[in-house]
């Protein structure tokens, strides 16, 4: 609980004074006309205050446990991290390859990637939701999914 | 005579059959997703908002209404059966509903959960058709000091209920009001924030936020550790509760629907916090109160009832003042606002179709839930058992076509994965989601009528105190903010039970 408040309310208190001098910029304008900055301004001192009495309330704790440790206690990291990558690589790759291809190869890796299926499954699994997708989504809603490159869809 | 005609105007609109069917998709998918751990009401709704762009602005409010209050039927179901609650406003169910499981009365748990829902969504519906059109007739004499005092109150009252640090949680709404005023000024059109990006000159979008932070987050939180969920498998007979069942049941429904309705209608109350409240009224009402956590049948019906009369109850805010009070009525908000509509004390008399025929949709979606949640069981208990490795694919799909289709921008995409990751993070840290997605919608509401009003008022802040309604709005806040530092008060607001929509 400790190591973590203190780092949270670092970070917080960063942001806020990230927004405060964000404000400061845009100008405060005056009471009797507020000016585009003047809710950020005012925001942001607040944000910076709260941080801080997180982080002063944060240092009269004990710690509890394994501090920051019990947050990544038992956590499989490799499921979160190739999760995360495989769907920033999807946005990136989406309009250039397209929304089929890219769907089945994003399905295919996640139904292998977290809890391993055989592959005729991933692979049954990922044209066949990649698809039903196309058909609600393109042909019935009428978005507009890219054709990427090979003009697929 | 008036409210016949109101009525009737309601269900000329919800009876239209485009209307029934997008009723009966809304229903039915929040029953299911009310089903499915690991995606609350508020996931569910910003995901099937693109769906609902080339509907008319009645069926698009119809189907995303009937999300919510069919969650809190299909919530019931886990919680019973498999004592992992659905959404957050079941988990008082899982304590006497999956002891009566065990006791192999689970279809009498189903069936007094599913009538009690209907019961008190019906009360609250009544009470909805009432108490609306009094409230935008005296909402109509409001000005911006009053909208911004009641709105900082309404955040107030979410933050105070809060689980956990307040300082975290008003941390949160101040990032969310922050985040809601990215783009340009409403009054001089200046970009702010912007970093001189062309997408974030309109703002950032509610869809990706909230998608991120109560759908992909939700996602690695579950992929994180290995979930195993054991269905109960008893063969499920008998759904109608009998007539004791019903004699112990008949004052905790009707306890539970008007004290689900009413805390429904608060800014920061709603589903979950009702149900809480309505178990610890109906154990210490009870001439037994050993019997409750061991299977009491009222300690199922109650909450049942107080978390659909609460999900009612909380379109009163929203459709009389425009005022959200809690997240689930925020994304409702933002529906309202891509199609074209203002909610507020002028909604029913510029769109009275719209109006009642959202509230009369809800009789008819009631229905709906009572043949689909009875009858059709069966074919939940099966959807129960659909693994989350083959689920989360498809949720995460969903997502990114989600995000993607509100402005066809893959911007909107990183915008959401990003925010799955401050989400994730979020939760690690213990800090709340809730907060920071009201004061996202808020916010912009805030500074417009902060600025009038000082406008008004040439620079006085005495505005906020001279004008009665307002002064009584900030008193109470300013109440709340200070009591976790009164003795006693303090105490009382960390029993307060956890408040998470999703």
């Amino acid at each position: 609980m400790k190591s973590k408040d203190i780092l949270s309310s670092l970070f917080w208190m960063l942001v806020g004074a990230g927004v405060c001098y964000g404000g400061y910029d845009l100008e405060l304008g005056t009471l009797h006309d507020p000016g585009s900055g003047f809710i950020f301004f005012w925001v942001g001192i607040i944000m910076v205050g709260l941080s801080l009495s997180i982080f002063i309330q944060a240092l009269g704790m004990r710690e509890k446990g394994e501090g920051l440790k019990s947050i990544w206690s038992e956590v499989q990291w490799k499921k979160i991290v190739f999760v995360t990558l495989a769907l920033f690589l999807y946005a990136y790759a989406f309009s250039t390859l397209g929304f089929i291809i890219c769907t089945v190869i994003l399905l295919i890796f996640l139904f292998k990637a977290v809890e391993p299926q055989k592959w005729s499954v991933a692979i049954m699994g990922a044209v066949l939701s990649t698809l039903t997708a196309y058909l609600v989504f393109q042909l019935w809603l009428g978005s507009q999914l890219p054709k990427g490159f090979l003009n697929i869809g | 005579m008036d409210l016949l005609n109101y009525l009737s105007i309601g269900f000329s609109v919800a009876l239209q059959p485009a209307n029934l069917f997008y009723c009966f998709a809304g229903v039915f998918i929040g029953t299911l997703i009310g089903v499915l751990p690991g995606i609350g009401p508020v996931g569910a709704m910003s995901l099937l908002l693109p769906m609902t762009f080339k509907a008319t602005p009645e069926a698009a409010i119809i189907m995303l209404a009937g999300i919510y209050y069919g969650a809190m039927y299909g919530g019931s179901t886990t919680s019973i059966l498999v004592n992992i609650p659905g959404e957050a406003a079941s988990v008082v169910t899982c304590l006497d509903g999956y002891q009566m499981a065990r006791q192999g009365r689970a279809g009498p748990a189903l069936g007094i959960a599913a009538f009690g829902s209907f019961i008190a969504g019906t009360i609250a519906i009544i009470g909805l058709m009432l108490l609306a059109p009094p409230l935008s007739q005296f909402a109509l004499k409001f000005g911006p000091p009053e909208y911004f005092t009641l709105m900082v109150l309404g955040l107030t009252i979410l933050i105070y209920l809060a689980h956990g640090s307040m300082p975290k949680a008003l941390l949160m709404a101040c990032f969310g009001i922050v985040l809601g005023l990215i783009g340009l000024d409403s009054i001089n059109a200046r970009p702010r924030l912007t970093f001189e990006k062309l997408e974030l000159m309109d703002g950032v979008g509610l869809v990706p936020i909230v998608m991120g932070l109560f759908g992909i987050s939700e996602v690695l939180l579950n992929i994180e550790q290995v979930i195993r969920r054991e269905v109960f498998t008893t063969k499920i007979k008998g759904l109608l509760p009998t007539a004791k069942d019903w004699m112990d049941s008949k004052g905790a429904l009707a306890r539970g629907s008007l004290i689900g309705f009413f805390l429904g209608i608060l800014p920061g109350g709603g589903a979950v916090i009702s149900s809480f409240i309505s178990y610890a009224v109906e154990k210490r009402l009870s001439k037994h109160p050993e019997r409750f956590g061991k299977g009491a049948i009222e300690g199922v019906a109650g909450p049942e009832a107080a978390n659909n009369a609460g999900a009612g109850g909380a379109f009163i805010p929203l459709m009389t003042l425009g005022i959200p009070p809690n997240v689930v009525m925020a994304m409702l908000m933002g529906a309202f606002m891509i199609h074209g509509v203002q909610p507020g004390p002028l909604m029913m008399k510029q769109n009275p179709g719209l109006f009642w025929g959202v509230i009369t949709s809800m009789y008819i979606g009631n229905i709906m839930l009572l043949i689909l949640n009875l009858p059709l069981i069966g074919m939940w208990v099966q959807v129960l058992k659909v693994p989350y490795k083959i689920l989360f694919p498809l949720i995460l799909l969903f997502c990114l076509i989600g995000a993607y289709s509100v402005n066809n921008s893959v911007f909107d995409v990183y915008i959401m994965i990003l925010f799955g990751i401050v989400g994730y993070m979020m939760k690690k840290f213990d800090y709340e989601g809730a907060p920071l997605v009201l004061a996202f919608v808020l916010g912009p509401l805030m500074e417009n009528n902060l600025r009038k009003s000082l406008i008004m008022s040439q620079g006085d802040f005495s505005i906020f105190f001279t004008r009665p309604l307002a002064a009584v709005s900030l008193f109470i806040a300013l109440f709340l903010l200070v009591s976790p530092f009164i003795p006693g008060l303090g105490k009382k607001r960390r029993e307060i039970p956890k408040e998470e929509i999703s």
